[in-house]
């Protein structure tokens, strides 16, 4: 473990990433103190003032909205929009904050539990083989056969809208690929002297799986698990920018920058006003992403060259 | 020695070691003998003691991280270790050819048999494929494998561990060369094959009056075929003589160790020797004589100072400080059977 | 005259070769094909013979790691052919195993104390951690390695070591009988002497039984009582181990032990040299399995298999020259 620590920490890329992941932790923590949140519900991004118009970084909290927070004694910490607004006069620099803790939310809970059920049928499936193989792989191709995007937006209609039924759309269409890269790994692993050693003792299936098989095999799926963590922040933002995510004034950055779709452009005459709109909650899912999958990068590389056990 | 013969291949003092990460691997670190024209030369020893590595100093065949380092590889009287690789690629499968222990992993799976054994004629002798592929047959049916005309045609994989080993050695004698290398060719095969295999090479060898240097670490497949003995311990020769004198006048401990320590079959064994310890780590090896912390005979010079290569008489080399008591236990007799 | 411990009568185990996108069955690897033997309390039983000949196979349905097709095993005067799974892992206590390879034999995740103390775990032996961990202790100070190392990851462990630990594996349950297969094989020579001497003290100390595979008949010849000659799935000869290499009955036997190189350069033997290769255990030859390698054949031998009968006392052997 902290052969693999030091790795990551001497390779360029990857420190850049640690230090990216560092960055949105400390964010993410700290998220209340650098945004105290002005509504009973923390994810709910407080307006800057009632432009319909996105109003640039810098612009100050207008009047009326003081009188309402004055009203609602709601204590203002912050007078400027540092990132300006988006349209509806929603703080942009809150967003962002608030923004890294629900990409936290989505990749880590979608990425886990997609690994669960992706490595509990994958094992089962490659311990026992025979018909039961047959019958999980034959559905892991179902699920694998629907084009995702295509799948996360029918099961997001079904189900509503929401972050949360984005998530359990991720989870239904993401655990296929642990199911088949974990099943790999045990066919394999299992054949191997040991694990008829351990049968020899008397040890039953089920403790064959998670003490030997699982600790064996399980570094490549957690490879794949921290690089998918990006892709699926980024996954969920496509779906907000479609429309099923998260609702309008939700700190999410997908929402944030499916909100500022209609500012794109900028307005006649004025290419790329709005830029700040679509920037801020771009860059940050962009710089996101990046982290994890440095980091995701150099534990693969990591992984390949070492011959097992000299970890 | 009786007869002057002809002296093939001198090694002196060879020296190749591994630029590694971790440090410098003394793979190979003074290592002497003669191989004479007719004879076969048996270098014996464990993992790891640089046995593989000699041979393929010899041809020229590391890579980085590995270089020789010194001494002289004299073949025919000229260093090959001066040569460029443009003359060693003319020596190499023509005059000096050498063949391996896992034949799947050295024949290419995704090329026919006949091709391989083609490739050294063509390449050589610049005949053409078709004469080439005549040749091979030839040579597939020399080594004894049934039906050549049909296998020449057929990939490794179709063939048995014992026939692949047929084909490798019909490779590496397809341009008469004068010195065979062999690096444990028949360890990975059954015993009865392994027969079969020995008797081939040693007729061939006879036929061409070719050398052979034969490496493993089974002490009775030597006995039968080596005339000349290299005993290998972390890197160096420990001792070298002619087959008599190593298996009834050892003088080397590691030797006297290993032969008392192998079940055979010719005679009851009481009790197995021990040579107590392992292998030594090439990153650490001990300070003075490599094998003293195995040695029952070992001294504080031994744990100091590295013992050098010394003449008992003609033809014997010893590395050890302690020769005389060794001669003695010798003498008493040293095979413990019943 | 010793307890018998061990019985083994007409054991078939083939292993189907499947082909096709249905994976349909066209054939059958013969490995073991109905061989009966018996092993007695506190002996060493040599099988012995080259691959394919299913000496390891046999070894592996014994413990029933590989299930029987027809056959019994007789275990301790305990039928354990068809028992269900929960009362073959109790008998497993009796019945441990050493395998060949001591790189994949350890899993490379587990701390050696874990890894000896696991059957003892699985098996509810000594309540509590810490005098699992003593006798793991113990029983790595009898296999000569130092206790102190028990935290220790397998890959900080030669190769000699490493089977030492799969040995102290194998004596945590305090078993009946230990199954070596090819233990010392994959060491080097040097070590494997070491090895061998500790397998023969431990089964004086504990009054071991072994079912030692090899294909060495030089390591057979030393540490074995009574040897077995196994050849594409039969047994071709059975017999005492000084009846065996003093006078061997079987025409393999003998090719056998005249391929063996002796370490001795003035040693004479009688050079039988066998003509091609080991046939197919998918498409054994018919009659005697070894009669197209046979140098004494003879007509009947393509017809008719022969059976194995005891031609002296003790000694049994499969070949139609001993029809009287």
């Amino acid at each position: 473990m902290n052969r693999i620590l030091k790795k990551l920490f001497s390779n360029a890329t990857s420190l850049i990433g640690i230090i990216l992941l560092f960055f949105f932790i400390i964010i993410a923590i700290f998220a209340p103190a650098i945004t105290p949140p002005l509504s009973d519900d923390p994810y709910q991004i407080p307006r800057m003032s009632w432009d319909i118009n996105p109003q640039p970084p810098g612009s100050p909290m207008s009047d009326d909205m003081k009188e309402i927070y004055e009203f609602l004694e709601k204590e203002v910490k912050w007078e400027k929009a540092i990132c300006g607004t988006a349209e509806g006069g929603y703080d942009i620099f809150y967003g962002l904050i608030w923004g890294t803790r629900t990409a936290f939310k989505i990749g880590l809970i979608t990425v886990l539990l997609s690994m669960l059920i992706g490595v509990i049928l994958g094992s089962i499936s490659a311990y026992f083989g025979g018909w039961i193989d047959e019958i999980l792989m034959r559905i892991t191709d179902i699920f694998l056969s629907f084009p995702f995007l295509v799948a996360a937006m029918v099961l997001t209609t079904v189900l509503g809208r929401g972050l949360d039924k984005v998530m359990i759309a991720l989870i239904s269409f993401g655990w296929m690929g642990y199911a088949r890269l974990i099943r790999g790994s045990i066919l394999s692993a299992k054949e191997e002297t040991y694990v008829m050693a351990a049968k020899a003792l008397g040890v039953n299936d089920t403790k064959i799986i998670w003490k030997h098989l699982l600790p064996n095999t399980i570094f490549p799926v957690m490879v794949q698990a921290t690089m998918n963590i990006g892709s699926m922040v980024v996954t969920a933002a496509a779906l907000s920018f479609l429309g099923v995510g998260a609702p309008v004034g939700y700190a999410d950055w997908g929402q944030m920058v499916s909100f500022a779709r209609n500012w794109i452009i900028g307005s006649s005459g004025h290419a790329g006003q709005y830029w700040y709109a679509v920037f801020y909650p771009g860059i940050f899912i962009v710089l996101f992403v990046l982290s994890w999958n440095l980091i995701g990068d150099t534990l693969r590389d990591i992984l390949d060259p070492r011959l097992r056990g000299e970890l | 020695m009786k007869n002057k013969k002809k002296l093939l291949l001198e090694i002196k003092d060879l020296k190749t070691h591994f630029f590694t990460e971790e440090g410098v691997v003394k793979a190979v670190d003074g290592v002497d003998f003669e191989v004479y024209q007719g004879e076969t030369l048996g270098i014996v020893g464990e993992s790891g003691c640089g046995k593989s590595v000699t041979a393929f100093s010899i041809l020229r065949l590391l890579d980085y991280p590995g270089k020789t380092v010194g001494g002289e590889v004299n073949f025919k009287g000229e260093n090959l270790l001066k040569k460029t690789e443009d003359e060693m690629r003319k020596i190499r499968g023509k005059e000096i050819a050498m063949i391996f222990q896992e034949p799947m992993t050295a024949l290419n799976p995704v090329f026919t048999v006949g091709f391989q054994v083609s490739e050294a004629l063509m390449m050589h002798f610049k005949m053409s494929k078709e004469e080439a592929k005549k040749k091979s047959v030839e040579l597939l049916k020399k080594v004894g494998i049934p039906i050549p005309e049909q296998r020449v045609n057929e990939y490794p994989h179709q063939l048995s561990g014992g026939m692949r080993q047929r084909a490798m050695i019909a490779m590496a004698m397809s341009c008469d060369p004068i010195l065979l290398i062999a690096d444990e060719p028949t360890t990975a095969l059954d015993v009865t094959i392994q027969a079969q295999i020995l008797d081939l090479m040693m007729n061939l060898l006879k036929e061409f009056n070719g050398s052979l240097i034969m490496i493993t670490h089974d002490l009775g497949v030597i006995a039968e075929i080596a005339d000349r003995i290299a005993i290998m311990y972390a890197g160096k020769v420990v001792e070298y003589a002619d087959k008599k004198t190593i298996f009834h006048h050892p003088l080397h401990p590691y030797t006297l160790g290993l032969l008392t320590s192998i079940p055979r079959l010719d005679m009851e064994m009481k009790r197995l020797n021990v040579i107590p310890g392992m292998v030594p780590n090439p990153l650490h090896f001990p300070s003075g004589c490599k094998f003293n912390p195995r040695c029952r005979f070992t001294t504080d010079r031994c744990k100091k100072e590295e013992p050098p290569l010394i003449k008992i008489e003609e033809g014997h080399l010893v590395k050890c400080w302690n020769l005389d008591k060794v001669e003695k236990e010798v003498k008493k007799g040293f095979l413990v059977g019943v | 005259m010793a307890d018998l411990l061990l019985q083994v009568k007409n054991l078939v185990k083939y292993f189907p070769i499947k082909k096709g996108v249905f994976r349909k069955t066209v054939g059958w690897i013969k490995a073991v094909d109905d061989i009966s033997f018996e092993v007695y309390e506190g002996e060493t039983l040599g099988l012995v013979g080259e691959s394919g000949c299913g000496k390891t196979t046999t070894a592996l349905t014994i413990l029933r790691l590989e299930e029987p097709n027809k056959g019994q095993i007789i275990f301790d005067g305990k039928d354990i052919t068809r028992i269900k799974r929960s009362d073959m892992q109790k008998e497993r206590k009796h019945m441990q195993i050493i395998f060949q390879d001591p790189y994949s034999s350890l899993d490379p995740r587990m701390r050696i104390k874990d890894i000896i103390a696991e059957g003892m775990l699985t098996h509810n032996i000594l309540k509590n951690t810490q005098e699992r961990y003593e006798k793991v202790g113990e029983l790595l100070k009898k296999v000569g390695i130092p206790a102190e190392y028990m935290d220790r990851f397998p890959h900080e462990f030669s190769g000699g070591q490493r089977q030492r630990i799969g040995i102290a594996r194998a004596l945590a349950l305090e078993p009946k009988i230990i199954m070596c297969d090819e233990a010392v094989s994959a060491l080097d020579v040097s070590i494997r002497s070491q090895i061998i001497n500790l397998l023969k003290d431990l089964q004086e100390e504990y009054n071991l039984t072994y079912l030692f595979v090899a294909h060495d008949l030089s390591v057979i010849k030393y540490i074995s009582d009574r040897v077995v000659v196994m050849y594409l799935g039969k047994i071709v000869e059975i017999a005492d181990k000084k009846e065996f290499f003093n006078e061997p009955f079987h025409p393999y036997a003998q090719a056998l032990i005249s391929a063996v190189p002796v370490p001795n350069p003035d040693y004479k033997k009688e050079r039988i040299l066998l003509q091609g290769d080991v046939p197919s255990p998918a498409n054994p030859p018919k009659g005697c399995r070894f009669h197209p390698r046979c140098f004494k054949v003879m007509k009947i031998c393509s017809k008719i298999e022969p059976k194995l009968k005891e031609i002296k006392a003790g000694h049994f052997c499969a070949c139609h020259l001993y029809d009287k």
